[in-house]
């Protein structure tokens, strides 16, 4: 069982990988900032290297939503496993859709479904749960939304040059934005390594301790940590390309200066409140940077109508996650021939979304559709010089890419 | 309910991103200005951008400084 749970939780930190490529990459890949597939491979390595430089979330993981503990209840490993049933077939689900949601709250939701029925509802601390899940939901967009926003508009203030005399628009050099993005969606693929493998490595952890072969209150062991970075290394080359097409042209047009903004905000966000203690989303902070970023230049249009999918993709997480985790549970709790249903059930039903994803693929080749680059280009001979070599210097990579 | 450290994250993550952008876009318009052809920029506004982009690195690596357990611990 024990062996069982580890392979599940390196499989929700693999789809947690891939899950989340879009939100570090989607908008350098977006912008050209980076070709598609070194953004992968950019992203994967920074968050191999973050998940080694610090273990602190892991520590605090799941604590507290489930009362767990001398006075509370232990947590069983069939709990776990059920839980991790839930989230990865939510984290699925959503990337056949294309949503970027939160893979932490599909975990959160998965253990909360499991534990209501496999212990019952009592086990459950609803404060907690307040505090440290719906609370964020609703602050983490909200923050990165509001401080993207300004940041696009002070850098459009400070980059906006019009002759005094003319008042003809200046050259205004904004494709230098593009080198800044790929220093800062670096630092979003970095924080989401310490942040988002820690999870996993958490859930291993506290696995270990209730099969006791681990003492309580320890850190993660080494090898964990290392099995940990490299499955979320992996999912996240494997890329999800339909996240990234969704945050990188499906919310709005993102332009190098947005691009950098965004990514600022994305970072900063993260790293504030992994460190400062009230843990936000990655995925909702990411999707609120771009949002707030796509507000914050004039004659940009936010789809709104993606916005509330995306939103409405973020109310259904949680209790979706929980529903098949309490699913899980109740089929666990038959004993071994219900843990035999529940693994072979829930790897067809991976299997059959994969083949699904096959019919419409959506690739490194195309995940930011070319007539978005296209207007990019046109819009970019109008303006100055120097930011029309940059976009055909984008043009000139696409067919590379496509040719790959 | 903890107000007061949502307060807080809200802070720093507005103070990192604009410190973060605010260099890097002064950064970018001087350049621009050093770029122009029609008039002849002093030399000094070109040292300055690179200075802007150093610091906003600075900045990066001091946050960075700031998370990294390994260096505050």
């Amino acid at each position: 069982m024990v062996a069982l749970v580890i392979a599940l939780a390196l499989f929700f930190d693999f789809t947690n990988g891939f899950h989340d490529t879009a939100n570090a990459m989607a908008t350098p890949i977006a912008t050209g900032a980076i070709k598609p597939k070194t953004a992968v491979a950019l992203a994967a390595v920074l968050n191999l290297v973050g998940a080694f430089l610090s273990t602190e979330v892991a520590k605090t993981v799941s604590g507290g939503i489930i009362r767990e503990g001398n006075d509370g209840i232990q947590i069983t490993p069939e709990i776990i496993f059920a839980g991790l049933m839930g989230a990865i077939l939510w984290n699925m689900i959503t990337w056949l859709k294309g949503l970027p949601s939160s893979s932490s709250h599909a975990l959160f939701g998965g253990l909360i479904g499991a534990a209501a029925a496999g212990i019952g509802f009592h086990s459950i601390n609803l404060e907690s749960l307040l505090q440290k899940v719906i609370l964020p939901a609703i602050f983490a967009p909200l923050i990165a939304g509001i401080v993207a926003y300004i940041c696009t508009r002070v850098a459009y203030a400070l980059t906006s040059r019009h002759d005094p005399e003319t008042g003809s628009k200046l050259t205004q050099k904004r494709g230098g934005f593009r080198t800044g993005q790929i220093f800062t969606s670096s630092l979003v693929a970095l924080a989401h390594g310490t942040n988002d493998a820690q999870k996993t490595m958490g859930i291993i952890t506290l696995v270990l301790i209730a099969a006791g072969t681990q003492d309580p209150g320890s850190g993660p062991q080494f090898w964990v940590i290392a099995a940990c970075a490299f499955a979320i290394a992996i999912g996240t080359y494997a890329g999800g390309w339909r996240i990234i097409r969704t945050m990188g042209a499906g919310l709005t047009e993102v332009k190098p200066a947005q691009g950098f903004a965004a990514e600022s905000s994305t970072a900063s966000a993260i790293l504030a409140s992994s460190h400062l203690g009230f843990a936000l989303s990655t995925t909702q902070v990411a999707s609120g940077s771009v949002i707030g970023s796509g507000m914050g230049r004039k004659g940009t249009t936010v789809r709104w109508g993606m916005v509330g999918r995306i939103a409405l993709g973020w109310l259904f997480t949680l209790p979706a996650a929980g529903i098949v985790g309490a699913l899980t549970a109740i089929l666990v709790k038959t004993g071994v021939v219900g843990v035999v249903i529940a693994a072979v059930a829930g790897t067809a039903a991976v299997l059959y979304m994969f083949l699904v994803s096959r019919k419409s693929q959506v690739g490194h080749h195309n995940a930011v559709e070319v007539e978005e680059a296209g207007q990019a280009v046109r819009f970019a001979k109008k303006k100055a010089l120097a930011r029309a070599r940059a976009a055909e210097r984008a043009k000139a990579n696409k067919p590379k890419d496509a040719q790959r | 309910m903890k107000w007061l450290e949502l307060l807080t994250v809200a802070g720093a993550t507005l103070t990192a991103a604009v410190t973060v952008v605010v260099l890097y876009s002064l950064g970018v318009r001087l350049t621009a200005i050093a770029g122009d052809s029609q008039t002849v920029a002093p030399a000094w506004v070109r040292y300055f951008a690179y200075i802007c982009f150093g610091l906003c690195g600075v900045a990066v690596l001091f946050g960075l400084y700031l998370i990294i357990p390994y260096f505050s611990g």
